[in-house]
């Protein structure tokens, strides 16, 4: 319609050169593009360009061509007047609306009086330039104010709505402000990025190092979560040990949110499961195997009590602590895990990976079944994952937080170990070579036990080189008023121990204390000044627990897996910690612990490296065909495996 | 319209308007109503709008204030569900809508324009005076024809006390321009 009309305009302009050229009429010639240009043809994606057609002549704005001369000159041309409309039209645009949910209203404080200057009336006078003293002292006021932390969608997010909704959040400080929302002590800033982090995803992994306070961060966020609406049940599932750690967690961190731990006989816990009044529930992974069925089919009618629904089991969430727990996709635990109906899938570990990069494949099966496998490039998985993964270490995010300082204590075996020693590796060394293609890791497994036993205590004469190393660093730091925690991978030579130190009081943290005692017994260690040192094994003290009051940690023994001992580790240095934690990690010399020291060292570097994006991917735990290597044994027909 | 229970007014919306000008793209405007906790109630965009050289020429150093007030401002708040107590705009231009509406309307000139942003705020070349007038630690500017404007903003600030901050939202409304035009990003 329109190109026409500008065609036609090009004649007339053409008609009305012509003219000038005879020195008739002054007129500006019409380029064909620059007329479409000018009058907006075809202009741009809205409709904002003026539009201008026969029938559109209305003449808010007109322009009149040569009208004065057409009198004088050219009495006679055929001069048309042109009406242009310009804004006719508004822009197209886009909207949203969003629900507000009233869970999020709160009542706000009493108004101030209205004599207060909080808000001022007219101040100055001015053009549109505010640059006054008043002026460059908001500006000034408003520079000084804390970096706001702001949500961001999910990179899987697909609908516009969907992520202009988390765009369009207000930072997440104000939300905790409005929302009057209190905590024991002032959140870091990192840890708002983690809350921001987790309460726009549907699938996380926090993986922060230990002691950051991913606990902090996953209680935080279901409780803004919960008050926004977003969530109504929610399940926890931990460790056993860690139950009553999250219960105390929640009770410091979101007291006004109802929880409920998951135990007792079989119909208490089906009516804890059902149980509409606590929307967080705590499970344990052991319990879960008992459970099964009743996650599985609900089937609560015929166990507990008629007034159970026979509806499916739905959880608008279901967060894993230790999530390190599932790296096993064909254990029972992961399937039983996987098989929980819910909307939400966080895990929460600060060890994602502790021996290969299946680990993390196993734990997305919870997450996001089938987005990862085992068979992609580090560096596929590693970008394929990146949008689901928060990690951060202490060193970049805690840059004042004190320092932990290594001490490798290097000791040499007293006389009566060595010799123990001796003829026990000799004799096992000999017994596995002569089993020839019989041999099994369990085989070489007993032998690096009995070897490591005997570091740790002569079996004969119970003399230790690193019990003596103990008995003297516990005395300085009990002199000091410090307190230390000591770690073994056994409990019975935690025992052992635990009689050469009475003088310490040493209290007991271990698999032979039940779980209901444990409780008390960190708040004895806590609060009684006579109990300088707690002995505690990996299993049972390496993972939640807060022990940032200690300053001292003894590594008696060594664990397989470095990620197992910096969890023990992370037990005193986190945060809260005021002081350097010092870690004293004994090993005898020229022994078994010194060759698994030395493979260690070589995959903590690994950690780090698959981290960091790059490399091949590696097995970080001890392979089968390293084990073995311990002894120079030669691994018998089999393939090289993971331990 | 106001809940006992919880002291907080039902229904005021408080509405940010702003428009960002890619040199390639054209202009681009938003619209973000929030109630008193800051929480967003609706928003709308434009489209990228460009003006034609018919207009570039007409309008002279008044293009802008067409552009951005007339046109897209006038666009989204036509729009919008709710209607908002009060209008606030970082971009100078906008506040010609005022002939438009019935709504006070207040210019809070940002001071945190991002250097590594592919847009600009336009700012008016139009020789407009404006009051100031200052709520909690900003200044707020608006037409002197419209001074009363200052007035019922001051006092519905004082009246409502909602927990705002003024400036903040113009930051979100700009991460959502870049979110619904990806091509705008690239500068």
């Amino acid at each position: 319609m329109m190109k026409p009309f500008m065609e036609e305009i090009r004649v007339n302009a053409d008609a009305e050169s012509n003219r000038l050229e005879k020195g008739v009429q002054t007129i500006e010639p019409f380029d064909i593009s620059e007329a479409n240009s000018f009058f907006g043809s075809g202009c741009h994606d809205s409709a904002m360009s003026c539009s201008l057609s026969s029938s559109d002549l209305v003449a808010n704005l007109s322009i009149e061509l040569c009208d004065s001369q057409k009198e004088t000159l050219l009495p006679t041309a055929d001069i048309r007047t042109l009406s242009l409309t310009l804004g006719g039209q508004l822009p197209k645009t886009i909207g949203f609306t969003f629900p507000e949910s009233p869970m999020w209203i709160v009542a706000k404080e009493t108004p101030k009086p209205a004599s207060e200057p909080t808000t001022d009336s007219l101040v100055v006078n001015s053009a549109s330039n505010p640059s006054n003293e008043s002026a460059l002292a908001c500006r000034a006021s408003r520079k000084d104010r804390p970096k706001m932390t702001r949500m961001r969608p999910p990179g899987d997010l697909v609908k516009l709505e969907d992520r202009l909704y988390y765009v369009l959040q207000p930072p997440l400080e104000t939300l905790i402000q409005s929302a009057k929302l209190t905590f024991p002590f002032q959140p870091f800033p990192y840890q708002f990025e983690g809350v921001a982090f987790l309460f726009s995803r549907a699938a996380a992994i926090l993986a922060d190092e230990m002691g950051l306070g991913k606990t902090m961060q996953a209680i935080t966020t279901i409780r803004m979560l919960l008050l926004s609406g977003e969530l109504q049940t929610v399940l926890l599932i931990c460790p056993k040990p860690l139950v009553t750690n999250w219960v105390r967690e929640f009770g410091q961190w979101a007291p006004e949110v109802p929880v409920a731990v998951i135990e007792g006989d079989q119909s208490k816990r089906a009516w804890v499961w059902n149980h509409p009044q606590a929307p967080v529930k705590i499970a344990n992974y052991e319990l879960l195997m008992r459970d099964r069925s009743l996650l599985e089919t609900n089937d609560f009618k015929s166990d507990a009590s008629e007034n159970f629904s026979p509806a499916q089991l739905h959880f608008d969430l279901v967060v894993l602590d230790e999530a390190q727990r599932i790296k096993n996709r064909n254990s029972t635990t992961s399937e039983i895990v996987r098989s929980i109906s819910r909307s939400r899938s966080w895990a929460l570990t600060g060890t994602p990976i502790e021996n290969s990069t299946d680990d993390l494949v196993s734990i997305f099966e919870f997450l996001s079944p089938g987005y990862l496998h085992n068979d992609m490039p580090l560096k596929a998985m590693s970008h394929a994952s990146r949008d689901y993964i928060l990690r951060r270490t202490k060193d970049k995010v805690l840059t004042e937080m004190p320092p932990k300082m290594f001490r490798d204590a290097e000791l040499d075996l007293t006389s009566e170990q060595i010799s123990t020693y001796k003829i026990a590796e000799e004799e096992g060394v000999i017994g596995l070579t002569d089993m020839g293609d019989e041999i099994t890791i369990q085989h070489v497994f007993e032998l690096v036990l009995r070897l490591k036993q005997i570091c740790n205590f002569d079996p004969i004469t119970g003399a230790s080189c690193k019990l003596e190393r103990l008995e003297a660093d516990l005395e300085e730091v009990a002199a000091s008023g410090q307190k230390a925690i000591v770690f073994s991978q056994w409990v019975d030579t935690l025992d052992k121990i635990s009689s050469k130190l009475e003088r310490f009081s040493p209290l007991h943290y271990h698999g032979r204390i039940p779980s209901k005692q444990r409780d008390s017994v960190i708040e004895r260690f806590k609060n009684d000044p006579k109990h300088t040192v707690i002995l505690m094994s990996y299993g049972a003290g390496a993972v939640g627990l807060n022990l940032q009051f200690c300053h001292y940690v003894f590594l008696f023994d060594r664990w397989w897996n470095p990620a197992v001992e910096d969890q023990a580790i992370n037990r005193a240095h986190r945060l809260g910690v005021k002081g350097t934690v010092t870690v004293s990690r004994m090993m005898a010399m020229n022994t078994i612990e010194q060759r698994i020291h030395n493979v260690l060292e070589e995959k903590r570097a690994l950690i780090n490296t698959l981290f960091a994006e790059t490399g091949e991917p590696k097995s970080l735990g001890l392979t089968q065909k390293e084990i073995f290597g311990l002894f120079n044994l030669h691994l018998p027909h089999r393939h090289s495996k993971a331990a | 319209m106001s809940d006992n229970s919880t002291g907080f007014t039902k229904g005021i919306g408080y509405g940010f308007v702003t428009v960002r000008l890619h040199p390639e793209h054209g202009y681009f405007g938003g619209l973000l109503v929030v109630n008193a906790l800051a929480r967003p109630m609706e928003f709308h965009c434009t489209l990228p709008v460009k003006p034609s050289r018919a207009q570039s020429i007409l309008y002279g150093p008044t293009l802008h204030d067409f552009v951005c007030g007339e046109q897209i401002a006038r666009a989204l708040l036509s729009k919008a569900k709710s209607t908002p107590t009060i209008i606030f705009t970082d971009t100078s231009p906008v506040l010609s809508v005022r002939h438009f509406l019935s709504i006070p309307i207040g210019w809070l000139e940002s001071d945190t324009e991002d250097e590594q942003s592919s847009m600009i705020i336009p700012t008016s070349n139009a020789n407009r005076v404006c009051k100031s007038y200052r709520v909690e630690d900003v200044i707020i500017q608006v037409p002197e024809e419209f001074q009363d404007d200052g007035h019922a903003i001051v006092a519905s600030w004082k009246q409502n006390s909602p927990q705002i901050d003024l400036m903040e939202p113009f930051t979100r409304i700009t991460e959502a321009l870049f979110e619904a035009n990806p091509a705008a990003k690239a500068a």
